[in-house]
């Protein structure tokens, strides 16, 4: 054999024996050697801007590109300093006055300082931007007046900087979870600097959240946003704590179909889903229960009916449909994850607050209900649509419950799915009749499900209002007693499904699959997995 | 005296009867022909004569195996799985056979007044269906279901309306063929109308390339309309048909395989069926063919 044809031949063997050639390294491994988690996120985010924030996926994005004065615990997501190295609280619990940390930098280099949170709360209130979480801030003395237009003038709201690294704040009644609130999307500072340097800063959508533009404070910064196929996030130089961020990036995917995520997980694509098809939860939990997790989660699905829409305004009619919806059959029997029938629109799980009794399932009240109406035997309605988002879950429970009302009350529901950004846009505007969702929790407090059906909640979108439901929310939060307090809210809830504005269907857990490489993925109420914290061990 | 044998004078055999003869000898497309009917039957009385209705859940029950009360088990919302395929046929065969109806009426047309004509009319006609080629074909019915919304109806023409123009191309090449033929030189001296031409003379000799082709269509627009379908943009639940059964079916494959199985299986015996009988009715239809 001539020399030169074996050295060939054993360049190929060695090559073709390299880790690497027979079976190639799956996206996964690389992730662990190299600390970059693989994320699925679920629907694909509209914005990256934190104060426009409403999905899950914005709101994931968005917590690990921006940092508010506090921090969350990993384990319990009880409040750690964050921008703010500590604080000092009144007695009368009115007042919070916060230090921030002098290192704490924007990832362009300039420092966080006292009037970025100013500047950008006083954003998050102008009324043109809009913003649907703006009800948030209501707890700061002053701001309800400025959002709504009371007042133009910023410093009759009551947050103020001492000096650069001191911010003092005055709520408007005593809020025992105003630290965990702190951490919500719509508390976060945001670069006003470099917002009004791609243009107006009190309107949506300038463009300034692209990447190459994006400044953030958070543990990573914004490296590429491809829409619909990923937004990768790299370890940020520039963030106070970096040398405990151990992640040196993390990629996440919009995968809106369950499956195709399911999938991806399968051939090692991702570390972590964001959920998974009902039908294969049984299966992993017999074959692979290793992968599975089934975490508790401050969740609850339910149907918008817009009352602003002729049919649904009758409130006969709104009731018939809550009642013939069978909660029990649906979650045990269709979902595999430990679900609960929900009545309320609180999920269990909230300590100190009792949900009322709620919505119960009474197809024969439901019957009776719209033939009270005027269309017995559901004769003469015209027909229904109900939107969703383009997911198998959730045409599963879409199409169940279309049968139980075509069944129960012989109405016509037409099914509409619509990507995730469409469906958001046609809620915006009040475009569709019945529309499914869901609400996480933002804190650990019902009123973060109460407060959505105030007449002047940005999140409401069902056009529903009533005045002693909003003096029942606003006297509740001015009670200082606990179980007084509970009361009030108890009452208010039951009004809310009394009226049938929402259809409750289901307390929901979170159901998802996760590499056994990932650490610090801790079951949290709320769903929320400080990054920061998170590593992978290969 | 003659023998009365002799007498008789020898029948000649029609077309249609000589091809009828020939396709009784192949087995296959025999086969094909019988499965169609068995299958189309099936799906028009078979949703009448079952017990449930397609739309009819039982979650108590949800995903089943095969059982005495449900044939083919029932789905994850407990729905009837024979029944729901039955129904499901009505669609996926309407749309085949209704989406073929509307090709060949335009192709045919199209294809036989291009090539009879020939010329400038020719050039211009056959450019424009190159043109309508070149459209990518999965965009435009995307697009004509956003614009007009989701009905089938709009499926059935939409899908009809792109598929006509590979009609039109044989027909025209088979026209230019036939009419430099001996027996349309006839029929112009005696002095037919063009169109007398070509309805009673060109087109019955070319019937044959015409049926196989229709043939070769339907399961072409069948297996479109299951992927339309599967991309979410055919029928809408709770309607079924054999595209969404199958991408149902393919979803839960590990955990519930007669879900994938029953619809599969039934769609490709279709495809099979009316693969052999194109078959078949291309060898039995070739007047070429020697007639043994």
């Amino acid at each position: 054999m001539r020399p030169a044809l074996l050295v060939l031949l054993v360049a190929v063997v060695s090559f073709c024996t390299a880790p690497g050639c027979l079976k190639r390294e799956s996206a996964v491994q690389r992730g662990n050697r190299d600390q970059v988690l693989h994320r699925g996120m679920g629907a694909d985010p509209a914005d990256l801007d934190p104060h426009t924030a409403t999905n899950i996926a914005e709101i994931d994005v968005t917590s690990a590109l921006f940092e508010g004065l506090v921090a969350e615990d990993p384990l319990d997501l009880h409040p750690v300093p964050g921008v703010a190295a500590r604080w000092d609280i009144s007695s009368d619990l009115l007042t919070y006055t916060f230090y921030l940390r002098p290192d704490a930098r924007w990832s362009n280099g300039r420092p966080v300082i006292a009037t970025d949170f100013l500047a950008s709360w006083r954003r998050v209130l102008t009324p043109s931007l809009a913003a649907e979480n703006a009800g948030m801030l209501y707890v700061v003395q002053g701001a309800e007046a400025f959002h709504k237009g009371a007042t133009s003038d910023f410093a009759q709201v009551g947050a103020t900087a001492i000096d650069a690294r001191t911010l003092r704040v005055v709520l408007e009644h005593p809020t025992p979870y105003f630290l965990s609130l702190l951490t919500h999307p719509a508390w976060l500072p945001v670069p006003i600097a470099t917002i009004q340097a791609h243009g107006e800063a009190y309107t949506r959508g300038n463009g300034w959240t692209r990447p190459g533009r994006h400044v953030g404070n958070g543990a990573f910064a914004l490296k590429e946003w491809r829409p619909n196929d990923k937004i990768v996030l790299e370890k940020s130089p520039t963030y106070w704590d970096a040398a405990r961020v151990r992640l040196s990036a993390i990629h996440f995917y919009p995968i809106e179909s369950v499956e195709a995520e399911e999938r991806s997980f399968r051939t090692g694509q991702l570390h972590i889903t964001y959920g998974l098809p009902f039908a294969k939860v049984d299966a992993y939990r017999r074959n692979s229960p290793a992968l599975l997790r089934t975490d508790p989660f401050l969740n609850t699905y339910f149907f918008r009916l817009n009352v602003r829409q002729p049919t649904l305004a009758n409130e006969k009619i709104r009731r018939a449909l809550a009642l013939a919806v069978d909660r029990k059959a649906i979650a045990e029997k269709l979902l595999h994850g430990g679900q609960k029938p929900a009545t309320t629109v609180t999920p269990p799980g909230l300590l100190g607050y009792t949900p009322p009794a709620g919505t119960p399932s009474d197809p024969t009240a439901a019957r009776a209900l719209l033939a009270e109406a005027g269309f017995p035997g559901g004769k003469g309605l015209p027909n229904i649509e109900l939107l969703h988002n383009t997911s198998a879950n959730n045409r599963l429970i879409a199409e169940a419950v279309q049968e139980m009302w075509r069944r129960e009350l012989g109405i016509d529901v037409t099914l509409l799915n619509q990507e995730y950004k469409v469906v958001l846009a046609e809620r915006r505007a009040g475009r569709f009749q019945i529309l499914l969702g869901d609400w996480v929790g933002d804190y650990l407090d019902p009123t973060t499900f109460l407060d959505l059906w105030r007449s002047d909640s940005g999140n409401n979108h069902t056009g529903w209002g009533n005045a002693e439901y909003d003096a029942l929310l606003f006297s509740a939060a001015r009670t200082a007693d606990a179980a007084t307090r509970a009361q009030l809210l108890q009452k208010a809830e039951a009004l809310m499904l009394a009226a049938a504005p929402i259809v409750p269907i289901y307390a929901n857990t979170h159901v998802f699959l996760v590499q056994p490489s990932v650490r610090g993925w801790h079951p949290t109420l709320l769903d929320h997995h400080p990054y920061k914290h998170v590593w992978l061990e290969p | 005296m003659l023998p009365a044998a002799a007498e008789k004078i020898e029948q000649g055999n029609s077309l249609w009867l000589d091809a009828w003869l020939r396709l009784r000898k192949n087995h296959l497309a025999v086969f094909g022909l019988g499965a169609l009917i068995a299958i189309g039957l099936a799906c028009l009385v078979g949703p009448w004569l079952s017990t449930h209705g397609y739309e009819e859940q039982n979650l108590e029950l949800g995903a089943a195996g095969p059982s005495r009360a449900h044939w083919l088990g029932t789905d994850t919302l407990g729905r009837d799985l024979l029944v729901r395929l039955l129904t499901g046929g009505r669609v996926s065969l309407g749309v085949g056979l209704a989406a073929t109806f509307v090709a060949l009426t335009i192709g045919v047309v199209f294809g036989a007044v291009a090539g009879f004509f020939g010329g400038k009319l020719d050039i211009i006609m056959m450019r424009t269906v190159d043109i309508m080629y070149s459209l990518p074909f999965m965009v435009f019915v995307i697009l004509l279901m956003v614009f007009f919304g989701r009905n089938i109806i709009l499926l059935f023409v939409a899908i009809g309306a792109v598929e006509w123009l590979t009609m039109a191309r044989i027909v025209r090449s088979q026209v230019m063929a036939t009419k430099r033929m001996e027996f349309i030189e006839a029929a112009r001296s005696l002095g037919f109308g063009r169109r007398r031409i070509i309805f009673r003379h060109i087109l019955p000799n070319i019937l044959g390339p015409i049926i196989v082709y229709t043939t070769l269509t339907i399961p072409g627009v069948m297996l479109l309309e299951a992927f339309l379908s599967f991309l979410g943009l055919g029928v809408q639940p709770p309607m079924s048909s054999w595209g969404v059964l199958i991408k149902d079916g393919a979803e839960k494959m590990e955990e519930y395989s007669w879900l994938l199985i029953f619809p599969g299986a039934m769609f490709s015996l279709t495809l099979f069926s009316l693969n052999f009988l194109g078959d078949g009715l291309r060898d039995a239809l070739d007047v070429r063919s020697s007639k043994d």
